[in-house]
């Protein structure tokens, strides 16, 4: 390991505020777990059974791990990134063959007494990796083929979490896209796979002929707003859905069949597709073999919809028909439930630590893992959120000013890529306690309860840490914090 | 910005984007905490308080739709500090109602916190103290709803279990108890606690108006489900009368279905003097400190050699290896002698075959027959030919745990020849164990094992897994391993010798014929286990009729002597009970339980 010579302090340059911002995250994670796992009138206040005692040797743990962090040089990570990504798809992959299953992923690995669920620790290389590949000299990102080698880079780690049965923890690399942006992904690109996502989850809920017709309406109207050819637009569609009407009928009585209008309508669909492809061809209208192409992009994602559904965990199944009320669970809404009403009784202030009833008596599920956020909402009320909340934010931002006061690509796209981790954590977790977002067993990070986590999450924040301080440190004006 | 640090409105953007989720996510918190009051306010809790409405546990029926657990309503007391009045109250009728010193009632509530409700009774109270208490009309004192057993006829407390409350530990491991919830200790209690228990529900009472209808309740509580044992009440009962005075078991088994008819390990304890309540404590440590161990389940834990009726897989699997046929004769002069080897019997006719080796007993006949199991020509070395007669012993359910639906089910022993090979350093052949053919030696099996090798030769050849569970409320059906054949390794042809020489021994001129009942055709086989603690093991295992039998039983009496003298009329006598409804004989009823027998190897300990 190299170390940095031309050091003569360890913090050198290192921002405090983030460090503190870090500490406090740390802290506040430990009293609301504190609260969460403490049994009353338990002996042994310092029983390693407690979970609380376990958490604080975990953050000695992930200070110690956070300190080296900084003790490394910088530069190493830029060195290594590409064999650490390796190194994490091969562990990613052991995980997969001789891993323990823990509610049914097999996405852990167990060292002894400790068990560490190996994805956490592969989103810090593929961060790197990500970096590493976007700071090459030639890298572009409008660039389709480089795009490609960013997608190969994200989709290989997302496929192997898809297999171990572990989507969840997987979908954190779409926050990735937040930091593509940043980057400077065209926009045009974004709205496309925003609209795919959207078009994704409407699949869940409509029917197929409701999402269809939708879709060609929304097409036709917006050929119809690019070209301002209504009077054809709206020929199109009339002779569309009289021919699916009619196609409807004629089968169903010929053949007797029970032959769907789903079906006829496709076929009419497809049929009126070679005619308008003709058509564009003729009057070389390139917008609309654009819009013809999209149009069929998005028919084709609707069944892949249900293939990946089917491929989820059925509790992964349930908490998405539960979220989008498609089906009552009533466990699932209760869990919810609970932590709505833990969070919503804490009022202005809470009730005071150690004093929330809902946490308590033990009615809130996860209370010191996935819903710890439950336990700050009840016992300190509304200032507690907020105070939690900012802190979490003005450390993101923190991390994103990292990112953007860094000379090299290399830092600017890793402290963005951590920043977005932790805005896509934060969104689901907090989300899914207050009933907005389905649940999703994802951590709040450095405040969840546990320690792969935890660990994780400091050594990701470190190495960004560590970038920013070197960059600190060469700038020839040593600006204030 | 520093030169050399680029910019971009990217970054401006993407920060808009931060600030809009944060927005939203703290727009849906000052929704739920500030606007929306549905989820309860603090200001709501000065008028009202969470209950935790803990369900009814399901109740236990025995198979003909007895009632065996009931449950009884009390209360337990808590109070929340806040709502009690400055002026105090009078500390010294509360604590009376409550069975505590008035120091301690002050002590507990001084420590309670300011607004958590938090439980000041030890114990639950009954409904006539808890009417007492409501005239009272203290000001922050509350009273919820417990549930806890009750027991109409007093018996099987091994087999029942117990409920308790919740120790720490499994708060820990499990979320849904916590602290004060009631658990189920032991026996069916714990093997079923996830149907029984239920689950607790919340409401949010208005202090004032405690009955109100419009009390919102967050979660309906589920009450738990009952479930129909297997256990015939009246004969467990009459089982556990005639076990007074003797430390063993019986086990009684529906050969058909495998069902347990009657369980009794005896000495056995009141369940009633189990019940949470200030008496428990001293009860259990009574219990516990008693010598005899009446709240070590014998039925299914204790490992007992099985004596002489261990003979049936002898000869069975003798039958199954070919080498030996139901009319080869051996020749039995008080025992087996070779080399330094003997085994005694008693003094019968000889040669003698299968059948009349079986009714009379006979060590001899079983120790040719094992030896010739073993010392088979197909085996290379009588190590082999143990490793084989192993398998079949396993296949019987010998040496491993039956998969029951009982906890702690003990899986008794069957030597290995590792073992051997550790004990005697590698040198042992068919002689060294010939103790085995009749059921001594290293051997140990569960009297449930022992009644399952009665059902087994009485269904000729298979079993059911023994259960103690006939129906779950709510479900159709129990789990499949129930309802599946379990077929032994020897071919079901060879059993009606077996239960020809088992009937013979009943009816014609065998060991048992104390447990002839005329018209029934009872089978059995008796066994006398030395013991190196003092007097025999009397022990016995029987079925009946011969022809589709209704029952098999295995009892086992510590120390009673020949297996006819003890094991045999308490066998009969459960088998009467049970197949006729009626006890011809009861001076014989008088008679087994008069006899006392003596203990010293367990009393002794006491001092």
């Amino acid at each position: 390991m190299e170390y940095r010579a031309d050091k003569i302090s360890l913090f050198k340059g290192v921002d405090r505020v983030a460090v503190l911002l870090y500490i406090a995250l740390v802290v506040v994670g430990l009293i609301a777990i504190f609260s969460a796992s403490w049994v009353e009138g338990s002996e042994n206040f310092f029983s390693f059974s407690h979970n609380y005692v376990k958490q604080a040797v975990w953050i000695v743990i992930s200070l110690v791990a956070g300190v080296v962090m900084l003790l490394l040089d910088a530069s190493l990570w830029h060195k290594i990134a590409y064999y650490l990504y390796g190194a994490a798809i091969l562990l990613l992959l052991v995980t997969y063959l001789f891993g323990t299953e823990v509610n049914g992923a097999k996405a852990w690995f167990k060292f002894g007494p400790i068990q560490l669920q190996t994805m956490e620790f592969a989103k810090i290389a593929i961060a790197l990796a990500c970096a590493r590949l976007m700071s090459e000299y030639n890298f572009s990102i409008h660039s389709a083929k480089d795009l490609m080698k960013v997608a190969l880079l994200l989709f290989v780690p997302l496929g192997i979490t898809v297999l171990q049965n572990d989507t969840g923890s997987g979908l954190v690399l779409c926050s990735f896209l937040f930091m593509l942006y940043r980057e400077g992904l065209n926009k045009w690109l974004c709205i496309p796979i925003i609209f795919i996502a959207g078009l994704f989850i409407l699949s869940f809920i409509f029917s197929p002929t409701a999402l269809l017709v939708t879709l060609i309406l929304v097409f036709t109207v917006s050929e119809g707003l690019s070209d301002g050819r209504w009077r054809a637009c709206v020929v199109y569609l009339a002779a569309l859905f009289m021919a699916s009407i009619l196609l409807y009928l004629v089968v169903n009585i010929f053949t007797e069949s029970s032959f769907s209008y789903f079906n006829s309508l496709l076929i009419a669909t497809i049929l009126s597709l070679i005619v308008v492809c003709v058509y564009a061809y003729r009057a070389r209208l390139r917008t609309l073999f654009v819009m013809v192409a999209l149009f069929v992009a998005s028919v084709a994602i609707l069944p892949t919809s249900n293939a990946v559904f089917s491929k989820l965990r059925p509790h992964q199944q349930k908490r998405i028909e539960v979220f989008l009320g498609i089906e009552e669970d009533l466990n699932l809404t209760y869990n919810v439930r609970q932590s709505k009403i833990a969070i919503g009784s804490g009022g202005w202030f809470g009730k005071g630590y150690l004093e929330g009833s809902q946490i308590r008596y033990g009615l809130v599920p996860e209370r010191h893992t996935d819903f710890i956020f439950c336990s700050v909402g009840e016992e300190f009320g509304f200032i507690g959120t907020t105070f939690v909340l900012l802190l979490i934010a003005a450390f993101i931002l923190r991390l994103m000013r990292m990112g953007d006061n860094q000379r090299e690509t290399f830092g600017r796209v890793y402290c963005y890529a951590v920043a977005s981790i932790l805005l896509f954590h934060t969104l689901i977790n907090v989300g899914m306690t207050i009933g907005i977002v389905p649940v999703m067993g994802i951590p709040l990070p450095l405040i969840s309860y546990g320690g792969s986590s935890l660990l994780s999450f400091t050594v990701m924040i470190f190495i960004a840490f560590s970038l920013d301080a070197q960059t600190r440190s060469e700038l020839p004006t040593n600006r204030s914090l | 910005m520093n030169g050399g640090v680029t910019t971009s409105p990217r970054a401006f953007v993407v920060r808009i984007i931060v600030a809009l989720i944060f927005t939203v996510l703290l727009g849906r918190l000052i929704y739920i905490q500030l606007i929306d009051d549905s989820y309860g306010n603090l200001s709501d809790q000065i008028q009202y308080r969470d209950v935790v409405v803990h369900p009814p546990r399901g109740e236990i029926y025995d198979r003909n739709g007895e009632l065996l657990a009931q449950n009884r309503l009390c209360y337990d007391v808590s109070i929340i500090r806040r709502d009690m009045s400055k002026e105090g109250f009078d500390t010294l009728r509360v604590a009376a109602l409550l069975k505590m010193s008035p120091e301690v009632l002050v002590k507990r509530i001084k420590s309670s916190p300011y607004r958590v409700e938090r439980r000041i009774s030890t114990y639950p109270i009954s409904v006539e103290e808890k009417l007492l208490l409501d005239e009272l009309n203290v000001a922050g004192l509350y009273t919820s709803q417990r549930t806890v057993r009750q027991y109409p006829r007093k018996i099987g407390g091994n087999l029942l279990g117990s409920i308790s409350e919740v120790p720490e530990e499994k708060i820990r491991q499990d979320e849904s108890y916590s602290a004060g919830d009631y658990i189920g200790r032991e026996g069916l209690e714990l093997a079923y606690e996830s149907v029984l228990r239920g689950e607790k529900g919340l409401i949010m009472q208005d202090k004032y108006a405690p009955l109100d209808s419009r009390n919102t309740v967050l979660k309906e509580p589920v009450s738990g489900r009952s479930i129909v044992c297997t256990i015939d009440a009246e004969l467990q009962q009459f089982a556990e009368e005639l076990m007074e005075n003797k430390v063993g078991a019986v086990v009684a088994i529906e050969p058909s279905t495998g069902e347990i008819l009657a369980m009794v390990s005896a000495p056995t304890f009141n369940p009633d003097e189990m019940i949470i309540g200030r008496e428990r404590g001293n009860n259990y440590m009574r219990e516990q400190n008693n010598p005899r161990r009446p709240l070590w389940n014998r039925a299914v834990r204790s490992r007992y050699p099985p004596g002489s009726t261990f003979k049936l897989v002898t000869g069975l699997i003798g039958m199954q290896e070919g080498v030996l046929r139901p009319h080869y004769q051996y020749p039995c002069h008080k025992g087996y002698h070779l080399g330094g080897e003997h085994i005694g019997c008693h003094e019968h006719r000889s040669p003698i075959d299968l059948r009349y080796a079986i009714a009379t007993s006979c060590n001899a006949y079983f120790c040719y027959v094992f030896r010739n199991v073993l010392e088979n020509k197909k085996f290379e070395r009588a190590k082999d030919g143990f490793d084989v007669w192993r398998e079949y012993v396993d296949s019987f359910g010998f040496g491993r745990k039956l998969e029951s639906d009982f906890l702690g089910e003990g899986s008794g022993y069957v030597p290995t020849r590792q073992f051997y090979d550790k004990m005697y350093h590698k040198s042992w052949n068919a002689l060294t164990l010939l103790s085995l053919s009749i059921g001594q030696g290293e051997l140990g099996c569960t009297p449930l094992q022992m009644a399952n090798l009665a059902a087994i030769v009485a269904n000729r050849g298979y079993y059911y897994i023994p259960h103690i569970v006939r129906e779950i409320e709510g479900q159709d059906s129990l789990d499949r391993r129930f309802y599946e054949r379990h077929y032994t390794k020897v071919d079901p042809k060879h059993f009606d010798v077996v239960v020809d020489g088992m009937w013979r021994g009943v009816n014609v001129d065998g060991t048992c014929q104390g447990a002839y009942l005329r018209g029934w055709d009872v089978c059995g086989k008796t066994g006398t286990a030395q013991n190196p603690r003092g007097e025999d093991h009397s022990t016995f295992i029987s079925f009946a009729p011969r022809k589709n039998p209704r029952i098999a039983i295995a009892v086992y009496v510590e120390h009673g002597g020949w297996g006819a003298s003890m094991a045999v009329p308490i066998a009969s006598l459960i088998e009467e009970k049970y197949l006729t409804d009626t006890i011809c004989r009861p001076h014989l009823v008088e008679y087994v339980k008069k006899t006392k027998i003596a203990y010293p190897m367990y009393d002794r300990k006491k001092r």
